[in-house]
């Protein structure tokens, strides 16, 4: 997989990049999350001003065998606009922090999107046809005269330009006293759970005038308050099972036929402290940023600041896989609290589940200095790769990275005082059936796919 | 920030202090644990102090640094070094006296509230049905600054758990240590009745002006911690008053040369009076001589009343 060669090896290619050239960042067209539909015919980005840009795969080319169909624009719209809390005399950011999407079931796609604080449901619809020959109706809608009517005709459909409209079916408000993290739609595709920094709660997707709170560790005395909830996404075949991940680097399994409120956790997975490592930041860099289920729902994943740790819903007590992305970063760690990147919450993604895919058990997270890192679970080795403009053609593959935490720096590794701490990456996404994957970096999108022969 | 290899001075600073985890223990490491441990408790509360987002700041991000500050004084409390953390000492009154106020509904959940809506139900055996989520958001809204006249009924948190305390100044803390069952929020209300009268809570009040038990000097080290989370706002409204302007230059080693003359804020210039004084008592420690040991910090009523009256700004 490394790229040395042979067998089952994936290699990265650069395939696509969106997004503005220039260097200097407009604050809104920061993205803030990235989401594959379950055919990942579509692929959603949300962005710090609020908006969804939503690209499509075009349609294989069957002449053109080398790569597979290119993303491009489908539907932009502007998901949240930023409010005022009047209470608290606070802006309400419209930054989308989550967007997960709902099974197609009829024409129309649907997706939920989240701010701070409110989550809203969006149809996504086509319309290539339009009506024409109405009797009372021009062409250009002006009503006619009655009297001029004399005969009458059936209305039929013609063929108009594609036009792709989003509009809001749900808007799911005012059950978040905290800012929300996350949002997870049940495998039975009638409810969905939002998590926000202390509370859980469970919604129907039809109903948005009410909502269950089914985790709550806000406590009496908020200045007890040590721990709060980072993550939380149902299993991906019980649909009574969910977990959440903490500040503290635990993660909680629960299952909502135990209780109505979820406080008592099932399962409690958290893995002893490693008295050699101990340091201030201990705590910090075990907060914990993403939980993902692999697909089975036998395994999750979760990202804490320096490493991604495999799980086995079997065993509570420790990690059964532990993968470093950045340990060159321990030694720094003063410096990255100053500087807040300490609190940088890095996501991660499993491979596609798709049966092509699935021999290969892969999982990918980012890092600065726009490097990526995947990590094969088969074979144990891992790589780093960077999103840049630069030396990025068409179906090049794309160089492993090397990053020299001390000593002498050989050619071409990167020394860990030369890296770029404004260019992270934080959100990966891995296309749901094929070896194609989308990382963005701070207002890019890129698209890599594995070389196809 | 670190990267494209320009080397900060503070870099410098902390190159000697990272890297290998240091034990208290270890004789010549000590010290530079120490600076270590000091450099990394004032950065938070930098960070705490001096953010002024138009947002709420992230309660994530506050928790883990509350966290390590409280696991700091933990440290120093049983390693029985009271340098008292002074460096909250002063609050400007003035503009923040009506955020204050604003910020005084909130407040009030942060005590037990007896007849919340979502403690009543609680009272519902949870095991048998759902918590409609909007019930939850009651006690946000909850405006009752009496419920917060709660002490009697509530038993006074042990010392060890003032860790996390208000993010007011330490005039509150002292109001607290005359309290016998002091949370922030009643140290809030004690300073509010105290200062204005506006609110009559001649409970409190009279707890605040009496004497009460005051806890031990190491208890004192608990100082400013904003344990105010509920009112992530109200750590917005102290940017006027920064430490750096009042303490610290910047976080390289003029840290540890105090000079009170350079506080520049007017509020803050107010305050020097009292704050001064009490700063150099309390920061001379830190700029050449070793940690010096049990020093416990004593304030009487009049003292308290001065500070009453600079921190109301009358």
């Amino acid at each position: 997989f490394l790229g040395a060669g042979g067998g089952n090896d994936i290699q990265w290619c650069f395939s696509q990049v969106k997004g503005a050239v220039d260097d200097d960042v407009a604050e809104a067209d920061i993205i803030s999350t990235v989401e594959f539909n379950h055919s990942g015919e579509l692929l959603a980005t949300g962005d710090k001003g609020g908006r969804v840009v939503i690209f499509q795969q075009e349609q294989e080319n069957k002449t053109q065998s080398h790569s597979r169909g290119e993303y491009n624009v489908y539907s932009t719209f502007q998901s949240h606009e930023p409010e005022f809390d009047y209470l608290k005399s606070l802006e309400i950011e419209e930054k989308i922090n989550k967007i997960r999407w709902l099974p197609q079931k009829n024409a129309a796609q649907f997706l939920l999107s989240t701010n701070d604080k409110t989550i809203k449901l969006w149809k996504i619809s086509e319309r290539d046809k339009r009506p024409e020959g109405y009797n009372l109706k021009e062409e250009d809608g002006r009503y006619r005269d009655p009297t001029t009517v004399t005969t009458l005709r059936v209305p039929v459909f013609r063929p108009m330009d594609l036009m792709v409209e989003a509009s809001p079916r749900r808007i799911f408000a005012n059950a978040h006293t905290y800012h929300i993290n996350s949002i997870s739609i049940n495998s039975d595709y009638e409810t969905y759970l939002s998590a926000d920094d202390l509370r859980i709660n469970l919604w129907h997707l039809e109903i948005t005038d009410r909502s269950f709170n089914i985790v709550d560790i806000k406590p009496a005395n908020m200045e007890e308050l040590t721990e709060v909830i980072t993550a939380a996404e149902f299993h991906p075949n019980s649909c009574s099972t969910f977990v959440y991940s903490s500040s503290k680097g635990t993660i909680r399994l629960c299952d909502m036929r135990a209780s109505a409120l979820c406080d008592r956790h099932s399962k409690l997975f958290e893995e002893p402290e490693d008295p050699s490592n101990r340091s201030f930041f201990s705590e910090i860099i075990s907060s914990i940023s993403d939980v993902k289920f692999s697909h089975s729902g036998r395994y999750m994943m979760t990202r804490d600041y320096l490493s991604v740790k495999i799980w086995d819903l079997n065993m509570e007590n420790r990690p059964v896989e532990t993968y470093q992305v950045h340990e060159y970063l321990r030694s720094k760690l003063c410096s990255l609290y100053e500087n807040d990147c300490i609190f940088d919450k890095f996501e991660c993604c499993w491979n596609g589940s798709d049966r092509q895919v699935e021999f290969l058990s892969l999982c990918t997270s980012g890092s600065y200095n726009n490097f990526f890192r995947m990590f094969d679970r088969n074979t144990k080795r891992d790589i780093t790769l960077e999103a840049s403009r630069e030396n990025n053609k068409p179906r090049t593959v794309l160089k492993p990275r090397k990053v020299c935490a001390s000593g002498k720096r050989k050619k071409d590794e990167i020394s860990v005082d030369s890296l770029d701490f404004n260019k992270k990456i934080l959100h990966t996404a891995w296309h749901p059936k094929e070896n194609i994957i989308a990382v963005a970096t701070t207002n890019n999108l890129y698209i890599f796919q594995d070389k196809m022969n | 920030m670190l990267g494209k290899g320009g080397k900060r001075k503070f870099d410098e600073h902390e190159d000697g202090l990272e890297g290998k985890v240091v034990s208290p223990t270890d004789g010549p490491s000590k010290v530079s644990y120490t600076l270590q441990r000091q450099t990394i408790f004032n950065i938070s509360l930098m960070k705490l102090y001096n953010h002024r987002p138009l947002t709420e700041p992230s309660l994530q991000k506050t928790v883990l640094i509350n966290n390590m500050l409280r696991r700091i004084q933990e440290e120093l409390k049983q390693e029985g070094s009271l340098r008292p953390m002074f460096v909250a000492a002063s609050q400007p009154a003035d503009p923040l006296g009506d955020n204050f106020r604003e910020a005084q509904p909130a407040f009030s959940h942060l005590a037990p509230p007896a007849l919340l809506p979502a403690e009543l139900v609680s009272a519902v055996p949870l095991e048998s049905c759902l918590t409609p989520a909007s019930l939850l958001e009651d006690d946000a809204f909850c405006t009752s600054p009496a419920v917060q006249h709660d002490g009697p009924t509530k038993p006074p948190p042990p010392p060890a758990l003032q860790a996390v305390k208000d993010s007011f100044s330490s005039a509150l803390d002292e109001i607290e240590e005359l309290c016998p069952a002091p949370t922030s929020a009643e140290a809030v209300a004690a300073a509010e009745a105290a200062a204005d009268g506006s609110k009559a809570q001649p409970g409190v009040h009279a707890k605040a002006e009496g004497v009460a038990e005051s806890r031990t000097a190491e208890a004192k080290l608990m100082d400013p911690l904003p344990g105010n989370f509920e009112i992530t706002a109200s750590t917005g409204f102290l940017t006027d008053l920064t430490l750096d302007d009042i303490l610290f230059a910047d976080i390289d080693t003029s840290m540890y040369d105090f000079d009170p003359c350079t506080s520049a804020t007017g509020a803050a210039s107010k305050m020097a009076p009292v704050s001064a004084d009490e700063l150099l008592k309390t920061l001379a420690p830190y700029s050449s001589q070793p940690v010096t040991p049990n020093q416990p910090f004593k304030m009487d009523l009049t003292e308290l009343d001065h500070i009453m009256e600079v921190l109301v700004g009358s």
